[in-house]
């Protein structure tokens, strides 16, 4: 191998004579490995395949002459990766031309002249070296960008997490939530029949999006957004436009609007208080109007809601915020959705113990 | 290499310093295939082939013969064996047969010289 700091050759004649005087001529810079006909320089090369810094390969040999020897190496791709030298004491132009048509690196005359012979064979496995220490520093470098790729996605996941509790700071309720609805949504996708045929990875983008769902409260007011009391009815209006105010901050980001989760965020963000029956707003929209993942995230808010502690309510019972939904108290839900979700809420409760535990 | 020996060889038609500059100046290594060269059976294949005017067999022979000559740089020998060669090659066995005698005379004086030096 090209890092192994031994360089091997190997040096396929049926004549002694002119075996011995190529290794002698290399012995110093390489190890010999000797081959006295083609089918054992076959043998040689299947032992030592792409070990081997350059073949020195004789024409007219018993058994398997190199011309033959040169095809089959040719059809195995070996002559891209290891330099092949034709050897030979007068060939044609037509063997000439087909023993190049088949990948030689050169032919090189015999009786030798040792300087020349040295020159261009260490040349050209100079020159596959280079080639492959190339090789290799682009796969290193591509893995490092990879690398690094990732740790920018992480990072910008980081941030975009960061902003969405920072806002939901504002309106008194913990950092719990973004990460509660998100850890419901994947949940859902991942482990009951409304994800099916949705890629793992896609998954990753709605949770992205699930993060992102409420950013448009930073354009609320506090004395609305924390109100204790009940809204009034121009206060519940201006409390509505959170929606459609955050699909529009999310579309203003360019990063955010480049990342592959924008789509799914945007949606999220605009149509997260959306109905089954074309009760929510903004668009009021009806049944599958509303893809599968917001519906899911719309859900998931309103549960969260209802278990957690808010400036206007109490933390309420799994049990009853269970009951409240299925009997359409917080509005009309898919009932496929609903069916999910009823299996899957003894399970949820979990999120909540390790939430007050920590 | 000795100077006699170095004469002798060169008088029979070898060039001793292209021969030692294929060999790296390896002497011992040069000296071991000049005396191998008067044992080897090639020339004799050659000999048989040629008798029985088999074009073929006798072309393989010499081919291989050629070879040797031109590792060990025995240029007399080296120059009588071109044309044999390509007379064989072409499968004509009349011109290979003018070219026998002065191509045996060659080999009688290369091996006379060997065996001098040993």
């Amino acid at each position: 191998m090209y890092d192994s700091g031994e360089n091997t050759l190997l040096i396929v004649d049926d004549e002694e004579i002119n075996r011995a005087i190529l290794a002698n001529l290399f012995e110093s810079e390489y190890k010999i490995i000797q081959a006295e006909d083609g089918q054992a320089g076959l043998e040689a090369i299947q032992t030592y395949g792409e070990e081997l810094s350059a073949i020195l390969l004789d024409v007219v040999m018993p058994r398997l002459s190199g011309m033959e020897l040169l095809r089959q190496l040719s059809r195995q791709g070996l002559t891209t990766r290891v330099p092949i030298f034709l050897i030979t004491a007068d060939v044609g132009g037509a063997t000439m031309q087909e023993a190049y048509g088949l990948g030689v690196m050169d032919v090189i005359f015999k009786p030798v002249v040792p300087y020349v012979v040295q020159r261009r064979v260490n040349s050209v496995v100079e020159l596959f070296c280079a080639r492959r220490r190339l090789g290799a520093e682009v796969e290193r470098q591509r893995d490092q960008l990879l690398f690094q790729t990732q740790q920018l996605a992480e990072m910008g996941m980081g941030m975009v997490e960061a902003l969405s509790t920072a806002i939901e700071f504002r309106s008194d309720e913990s950092g719990e939530h973004v990460r509660r609805i998100h850890d419901i949504t994947c949940h859902l996708l991942r482990t009951t029949p409304l994800g099916e045929g949705l890629p793992d990875d896609q998954i990753s983008l709605i949770g992205v999006g699930a993060i992102t769902h409420d950013v448009g409260k930073i354009s609320i007011p506090d004395a609305v957004l924390n109100k204790r009391g009940r809204l009034t009815p121009e206060e519940y209006e201006l409390m509505k436009t959170h929606t459609i105010k955050g699909a529009e901050l999310l579309s203003k980001i360019p990063q955010m609007r480049e990342h592959s989760a924008y789509h799914y965020a945007y949606d999220i963000a605009l149509h997260h208080h959306e109905r089954w029956d074309g009760g929510g707003y903004p668009h009021h929209l009806v049944g599958n109007e509303t893809p599968i993942w917001t519906q899911i995230v719309a859900l998931a808010d309103v549960y969260d809601a209802l278990v957690s502690k808010r400036c206007y309510k109490d933390a309420l019972a799994a049990d009853v915020a269970l009951e409240m939904i299925r009997t359409g108290q917080c509005g009309v839900f898919n009932p496929d959705l609903l069916a999910c979700f009823q299996q899957a809420e003894p399970y949820l409760r979990s999120f909540y113990r390790t939430a007050k535990g920590a | 290499m000795e100077q006699g020996k170095q004469q002798l060889l060169c008088a029979a038609g070898i060039d001793v310093e292209e021969a030692l500059g294929r060999f790296m100046g390896n002497e011992a290594l040069l000296l071991k295939f000049l005396l191998r060269f008067p044992g080897d059976d090639t020339f004799s294949r050659l000999r048989q082939a040629m008798e029985a005017r088999d074009t073929t067999r006798a072309f393989e022979a010499a081919h291989t013969l050629k070879g040797v000559v031109g590792n060990l740089s025995m240029k007399e020998l080296h120059g009588r064996l071109v044309p044999l060669v390509e007379a064989l090659r072409a499968g004509d066995a009349d011109a290979a047969a003018e070219n026998w005698p002065a191509l045996e005379a060659a080999y009688g004086k290369t091996l006379a010289a060997l065996e001098r030096i040993t």
